[in-house]
């Protein structure tokens, strides 16, 4: 029985090679300066198909203006869960919303995005995806927060307080850099994640084939992008599809690696 | 609080003090408002929280009303879906068409009808079956890492497990859609379909055409997508098992397989949260279900027709609704999809932290 | 030096009156005489007033001293004439605090002679601990702590409602039986307190990092190392950091508590060594559950027992003379 568990774990570990393998190899073909340099262009127009420039750019200022507001929010709120005891019951119930949060299905979210800021604006654009972005990167941050928290011991906390200082400069000033560490590991986990968001992107910030800064009007990202490609009719993106697939996933395993290098020193210092 | 008993010149209090009183000076007032804002705008972010829920379900409950007034509960159970109007001719009680004055025949145009049975079948199904091809996997793996994995093999093979969870949603389903969909159209439907249909009992889980493109391509997907995430909570929740209720099994003379069983006993509720904590991210899984399931709202037995989830259903049709009602529709939908996540979410929660408790991963 | 009558009237405690503060030594000596009943059995001989004995250090019972009292736990605390006479920086009165519903410190009243060092001594979980961190209200910190009774730092009331307790502990430093510097720089671990009340001038930093490195007796050993990690130093070096850092606040009491448990004998050496020079300077209230260590170390001892203060005096007279055989028991070691 227990040779059927090895099989288990194999038939797994399997699948991800199959998975990876053809993702990379097919995407490896078409990844070239052009992908990164050039913005798409139409069919039967000079220098078809292009690149995903304006996708990976669009993408960058997407995940960076949802960290503008997920960041703080999310790290305040984490403060407030590990710092804050004042009220159990609101601590109790913030800490479960959050998990719940975590579990809900992206899409959802991006039609709050939607109702929230297309419809006042009257067409898609970058802000309502943004704020889609940030809306699930908040609980995430917030938990990864709080735990990074609770490792820090409390005798810091107490030192600070004997000498007098009051507790918004013993969080500022020990507690939150001690935690650094551990608190870029949750940012950098949840920006992972949300990079690689499709659902909240489809009816916020629309997409768009033009590389623009603008966010008030339809913004390109680059899983959305991949969606187009990969779901039209042109054989030449298609391909650009795999490309920015691979690009994507090298980007996230970065993400995730760095992240274990954050966290294994760690323990080190503690 | 100055003392009011003793005099502060007695001889029992010294009174020479270099610093001075300790009440409230001016910079100790600015010190306690910085203690003041801190505190307000951490308990404003923790709030943000709620009021994000609150939102989401707020939002949706509200721009899904006209739907409820036009369609009721009945929505759940319709099967129809029809974004546009239709024109028919009119027909009178005996079925006769209708003619007007001129002897052309009088249309009717039939108002667009929303039910949301098709996507719930699709989403229900998919999920069923995706979970059927992933729990037996994930808890064999899970056992796997924990119980017969040597340190150094386990820490990568969870590294690696952990990363599937990292691919983003597209990636699955490009993959599915270019690689898997055509090899089970190929090579794994037809003489599937060819079973089912000459097996007297089972013709109905045959169909007519087989794509590739279809519920069993999604479920599958939804497996690969599924089984890390199963795998990893099981594991946690295996390893929860406190050493005295291996060893007590063991020293009894129980084969491997035994004890394991009684770890999976022993540890029930937890694995059953790990596994509607897949069966929340599989029903609530957009973006690969999209481009591999089919997209066509029908409610068919069989897995190698086309079908349609509640989330594939709002990727493909909401950003271009043609009208307000289909909207609201849609909305309906979604808030469905929603409470149906948030249910299994805190069940999942309940059952992973709370049937744990011997485990110490009770409430962080 | 006044006398404070027949100690042995006090076996059978009379009707509880409030201790009166020890400012007020006329007070105390009129309410004891009169409530001194006559008692049989016993020899009606009052205590010789005798010329403190030569501090030995070590406990040494003299078979001459008058038969020790036995404990009872209701009675009131055995509080040596010496303290009156002293200073006072802090006085407690009648001082109680709950855990909830456990009372972990019954009505302890006590002077703390200013710039001397005061030894709370006594066997696990007699609460000296907590009485020290309810000096500079560290117990705060705890839920479900209530307080009653006064203890007053000078002429304000801690627990008073108006304290500015942050203010408070400013100039009440505190060290701690773990040594627990900041993961930042040894330089900022020092000044951290001079940050508090935003001291810019980097020359005055520098000073004050100097000048209380050099008191903890730490200067050489880190003076090239100023800006490197604190928890790189060993565990007595991060202790005397944690003193230095103390003290860069420049408070008036210095709390420590059990502050050399965690240390080997010779950086135990030097940490005492250091509270002998401190003495003077600041006022000490040390805990230690180390006989010798008190004795060595301080002027006064405060022995503690379930919460209650039992015996309070110069530290040479309750080591060689204590009144209680309790106290008596427990400094040679036959209980605790």
């Amino acid at each position: 029985m227990w040779m059927g568990c090895i099989a288990c774990a194999a038939i797994i570990l399997g699948v991800l090679a199959l998975v990876l393998w053809y993702l990379i190899s097919i995407g490896r073909q078409s990844v070239n300066l052009a992908f990164f340099a050039q913005d798409p262009q139409p069919y039967g127009a000079d220098g078809y198909p292009g690149g995903m420039r304006n996708a990976l750019v669009g993408t960058a200022i997407l995940v960076g203006l949802a960290s503008a507001v997920g960041v703080p929010v999310g790290i305040l709120g984490g403060v407030y869960l590990s710092e804050y005891r004042t009220r159990a019951w609101l601590t109790e119930t913030v800490r479960f919303t959050a998990d719940v949060l975590a579990g809900v299905p992206s899409i959802v979210v991006g039609i709050l995005g939607y109702e929230l800021l297309v419809v006042p604006l009257g067409h898609f654009n970058g802000w309502a995806g943004a704020l889609a972005l940030a809306f699930i990167m908040i609980p995430i941050v917030t938990r990864t927060t709080e735990e990074m928290l609770h490792l820090i011991p409390g005798s810091y906390r107490e030192a600070s307080i004997a000498l007098g200082a009051t507790k918004a400069r013993t969080i500022v000033r020990v507690v939150l850099p001690a935690a650094t560490g551990g608190l870029i590991t949750g940012v950098m986990l949840a920006l992972a994640r949300v990079a690689g968001e499709t659902a909240p992107l489809l009816f916020t910030a629309l997409g768009s084939r033009l590389l623009t800064f603008d966010p008030r009007y339809p913004f390109p990202s680059l899983t959305k992008q991949i969606y187009d490609y990969a779901t039209g009719p042109y054989a030449e993106q298609k391909q650009q599809a795999w490309a920015g697939i691979l690009i994507l996933i090298v980007l996230i395993f970065s993400f995730n690696l760095l992240v274990r290098l954050f966290t294994r020193p760690r323990q080190f210092r503690a | 609080m100055s003392s009011t008993a003793a005099p502060a010149s007695s001889k029992g209090v010294a009174s020479e003090s270099p610093h001075h009183s300790s009440f409230r000076t001016a910079r100790h007032r600015r010190a306690y408002r910085s203690d003041k804002i801190l505190e307000v705008v951490a308990t404003g972010s923790a709030t943000a929280l709620l009021l994000l829920l609150g939102a989401l379900v707020a939002v949706l409950v509200y721009a899904a009303v006209p739907s409820f007034r036009t369609f009721g509960l009945a929505f759940l159970v319709h099967s129809e879906w029809r974004p546009n109007e239709l024109e028919r001719f009119k027909r009178d009680a005996q079925g006769q068409i209708v003619k007007d004055q001129d002897g052309e025949p009088v249309t009717e145009t039939i108002p667009p009808a929303f039910g949301a049975l098709p996507v719930i079948y699709g989403t229900a199904v998919s999920s069923a079956i995706s979970l059927t091809f992933a729990v037996p996997f994930s808890l064999g793996c899970a056992l796997f890492l924990v119980r017969i994995a040597p340190r150094s093999t386990a820490k990568p093979v969870s590294f690696l497990i952990e990363f599937l969870v990292a691919i983003p949603s597209i990636a699955y389903g490009i993959w599915g859609l270019y690689i898997l969909a055509p090899f089970l159209q190929q090579h794994v439907e037809p003489p599937l379909n060819a079973v089912f249909v000459s097996v007297p009992g089972l013709h109905w889980l045959g169909s007519d055409a087989t794509t590739g493109r279809d519920l069993f391509c999604g479920s599958l997907v939804l497996a690969i997508m599924v089984i890390p995430i199963i795998t990893a909570v099981s594991r946690d929740v295996l390893r929860a098992v406190p050493r005295a209720q291996i060893e007590g099994t063991t020293a009894l003379g129980a084969t491997w397989w035994q004890t394991s069983r009684e770890m999976l006993r022993y540890s029930r509720s937890g694995l059953f949260g790990a596994i509607m904590l897949g069966l929340a991210r599989a029903a609530g899984e957009t973006m690969a279900v999209a481009m591999v399931i089919g997209n066509v709202n029908q409610v068919r037995p069989s897995p190698f027709a086309a079908a349609q989830t509640m989330s594939s259903l709002l990727a493909n049709e909401f950003a271009e609704a043609s009208s307000d009602l289909h909207r609201a529709a849609l909305l309906e939908v979604a808030l469905v999809l929603l409470v149906m996540s948030l249910l299994f979410n805190v069940v999942a929660r309940w059952l992973v932290v709370g049937g744990g408790q011997a485990s110490g991963a009770g409430g962080h | 030096m006044p006398e404070l009558g027949n100690p042995r009237a006090q076996q059978y405690p009379p009707v509880m009156k409030e201790l009166p503060m020890p400012d007020e030594p006329e007070n105390v000596e009129s309410e004891r005489a009169h409530a001194a009943p006559s008692l049989p059995g016993h020899n009606g001989a009052a205590p010789q007033s005798r010329p403190a004995p030569a501090f030995s250090g070590y406990p040494s019972p003299l078979a001459t001293a008058p038969p020790r009292r036995e404990p009872s736990l209701t009675a009131q605390p055995e509080i040596h004439p010496e303290l009156n006479s002293e200073p006072h920086v802090l006085v407690l009165s009648q001082f109680c605090l709950y855990y909830g519903k456990h009372k972990a410190l019954h009505e302890i009243s006590m002077p703390i002679a200013a710039q001397k060092v005061t030894a709370l001594v006594g066997p696990s979980g007699c609460g000296k601990s907590t009485l020290l961190r309810s000096i500079n209200r560290l117990n705060d910190l705890i839920e479900h702590v209530r307080t009653e009774g006064r203890i007053m730092f000078r002429d304000e009331n801690v627990y008073g409602s108006n304290t500015d307790v942050i203010g408070l502990r400013k100039r009440l430093g505190m060290v701690f039986q773990k040594s627990n510097p900041f993961p930042m720089s040894v330089f900022e671990n020092v000044i951290y307190a001079r940050r508090i009340a935003d001291e810019r001038s980097k020359a005055r930093l520098h000073q004050v990092c100097e000048r209380s490195l050099r008191s903890a007796a730490l200067w050489d050993e880190v003076k090239d190392r100023l800006h490197s990690s604190a928890l790189g130093l060993s565990g007595g070096q991060q202790q005397r950091l944690c003193i230095a850092r103390a003290i860069a606040a420049e408070p008036e009491v210095l709390l420590m508590d059990e502050p050399c448990s965690a240390l080997d004998p010779i950086a135990t050496a030097k940490v005492e060594d250091l509270i002998h020079e401190l003495r003077g300077r600041y006022t000490v209230v040390i805990v230690t559950h180390n006989m010798q260590q008190a004795a060595r170390v301080s002027d006064f001892t405060a022995f503690m027992y379930l919460g209650r203060l039992v015996e309070y005096g110069p530290t040479g007279s309750i080591f060689q003379n204590p009144r209680l055989k309790q106290t008596e028991d427990y400094i040679t070691g036959r209980f605790g």
